[in-house]
This record gives C-alpha cells, structure tokens and sequence, in this order.
C-alpha cells in the first residue's frame, strides 16, 4: 500500500548519493525486497518505473531481488558514465 | 557508453528510522513516553482517546499527534478535551505517518510538562508497521464489528505492538462475535501480548486500559 512511499524515498537516496544533475545518467537500479517487508514488488517495480521514467530520470529500469525475511535495501545504481566503451 | 555499478547497499528505511532514534532521544530525555496508536479506520482510536483525555487529563499531562490522510477531524474532537497541546498531522494521501512528521509535530509541544503523548496513526493495520515513529510501544486497536481474524490477517502489526485492545465490547451481545476465537488468533500470532477488552463508548474495561497507561509513565519508557 505505501510503495509509492518506498519509491519515492528510493529515488530520493539515489539523489543523495549522486546529487541531481547524475540522475539521467542512471541506467538501472537494484533492489532487495525480502518476502515479509510489508511490500508488494510487481507494485513497488511499477510505481519505480513511473518515477524513474519523468525528469530528471530518463527510464532507468529497476531490477528486484526477492529474498526471504524483512530486508529492504536499495543495493546498486548503474549509471552511464558518459566514456566511450573503448 | 560504459556502464559502471556503484554499490549502495541502504536500508530503504534508514533514514527514517535514524529520525525516529531522534525522537525517542528527545522524548527519553524529557521523560515523556509516547504510544503509537494503529488500527483499521473506524476501530474507535479517536473515542478511546476522548475518553482518556477526560478522565485522565487530570492526572497525566497528555498531549496529541492526531495524524489522519485527510481533514482536522480527529484533532478538532480531542482539542476542547485536554490544556496540552492537539497536534493536527494531515498526511495528503499517504497511507502512514513517518518520523518526520512527529518530530516537526513535537516541536510545538511543551515536553518538560508532557507525561504521555499519544500518537494517533492513520487508520490502516498494513503500512504504519513498517514505519517507527519513535514511540516507546505500537499499541494495536480492534474491534468488534470488524470479526475475529484481524490478527491472523495483520500478523505484523499484531506481533510488533506492545499491547493489543479489542473495542466496542458493549456490541458483543448483538453481532455475531466469537470472544474466544478471536483471543485464540491473537495467541498464535502473539502469544504473550496483553489485551484489554473496552467498550470506550460504554467504559467497560478502561480501568485496566488507565492502570496499564499509568504502568508505562517514566518507569514505562521502554524505547
């Protein structure tokens, strides 16, 4: 029921770690949902997705680990980081 | 472009519960001891505090952070009912109050002359579980009307508060209500947990509901 609230504060923690102006750079971001957190991931994976598809992110897709226990964590970002490949 | 992986490996809630240890900080040290009552919408949060507030007022300094998704109703009820302080907390749609609100909340209360400031939880027995608001206990409200299972069904909630009140007991002889099955799904979710049975329209129970508020005063902070 509060998964926008988790989506919200994830996004907000992404913010935190690389400042706003790195935000579009995010290319995926990972997540860890244990089983008896309170949280339904198909809602949290769409309410994500709306976030991390308007300004300043630019569709950054989430991937979510389901675990056992009550473990909510936020575990990585993949971002882009403007260099050429080689 | 090159893809490189940072890794974060945060608590989702870590912010909010590095805020609730802040205010436990802050009411352990004013010697206030704060309850966070949940139940379903309706269960009878805000009677069972009018009720309180009237004939413990005198007794206990009590203060008020009345949190509701919408409107000042719950606070605009309790205000004429206690001198201490009603704070309104309007949650505009979220579905639970986090420990920014009561910290900004406890802000404008005197706590150097506050005993026991009740925190009334939005009504919902899913989400306020997940968020510690820096109370010393959850304290978990059902009630008649709304069946036996509510523990079985909000095992969580059930598991984590420190005390449990089944509400509107005046009903039992009118509406299909098995006390027993009910006291026997609280036990597999809690076994140990105390109940208090009250009516909080009729008064039945709230001796005990009084006595276990007064048990929790100073000595009680348990944070």
């Amino acid at each position: 029921m509060h998964e926008l609230s988790i989506a919200l504060e994830v996004c907000r923690m992404a913010e935190e770690r690389l400042g706003r102006d790195a935000l579009g750079s995010i290319v995926g971001l990972g997540l860890q949902v244990g089983d008896d957190a309170g949280i339904e991931a198909d809602n949290l994976e769409f309410c994500l997705e709306a976030l991390l598809s308007s300004p300043p992110f630019t569709g950054a897709k989430p991937v979510i680990e389901r675990l056992p226990g009550d473990v909510l964590r936020l575990s990585y970002l993949e971002v882009e980081n403007g260099d050429p490949d080689d | 472009m090159a893809i490189r992986t940072i890794e974060v490996r945060e608590k989702v809630m870590a912010r909010n519960d590095e805020l609730a240890a802040t205010v436990r900080d802050r009411l352990r040290e004013n010697g206030v001891t704060a309850l966070n009552l949940v139940s379903s919408p309706g269960a009878g949060k805000t009677l069972l505090l009018e009720r309180t507030l009237a004939e413990l007022g005198e007794e206990l300094r009590i203060a008020v952070v009345a949190g509701d998704v919408q409107t000042h109703n719950d606070a605009s009820r309790l205000e004429g009912l206690t001198d201490r302080l009603v704070q309104a907390v309007v949650t505009g749609g979220a579905c639970h109050m986090d420990a920014r609100q009561v910290s900004t909340a406890l802000d404008a209360i005197d706590l150097d002359r506050t005993d026991l400031v009740f925190i009334e939880n939005v009504g919902n027995l899913v989400c306020p579980a997940s968020w510690d608001l820096g109370e010393a206990e959850k304290v978990v409200l059902f009630s008649v009307p709304e069946g036996e299972d509510k523990p079985v069904k909000y095992p969580r909630m059930f598991r984590e508060a420190g005390c449990a009140v089944l509400n509107k007991i005046d009903l039992l002889p009118y509406v299909p209500f098995d006390l027993d099955r009910a006291i026997g799904y609280l036990r597999e979710v809690n076994p140990e947990q105390q109940l208090f049975l009250t009516s909080a329209l009729s008064g039945e129970g709230l001796d005990e509901w009084y006595a276990y508020l007064r048990s929790k005063i100073g000595a009680g902070i348990s944070g």
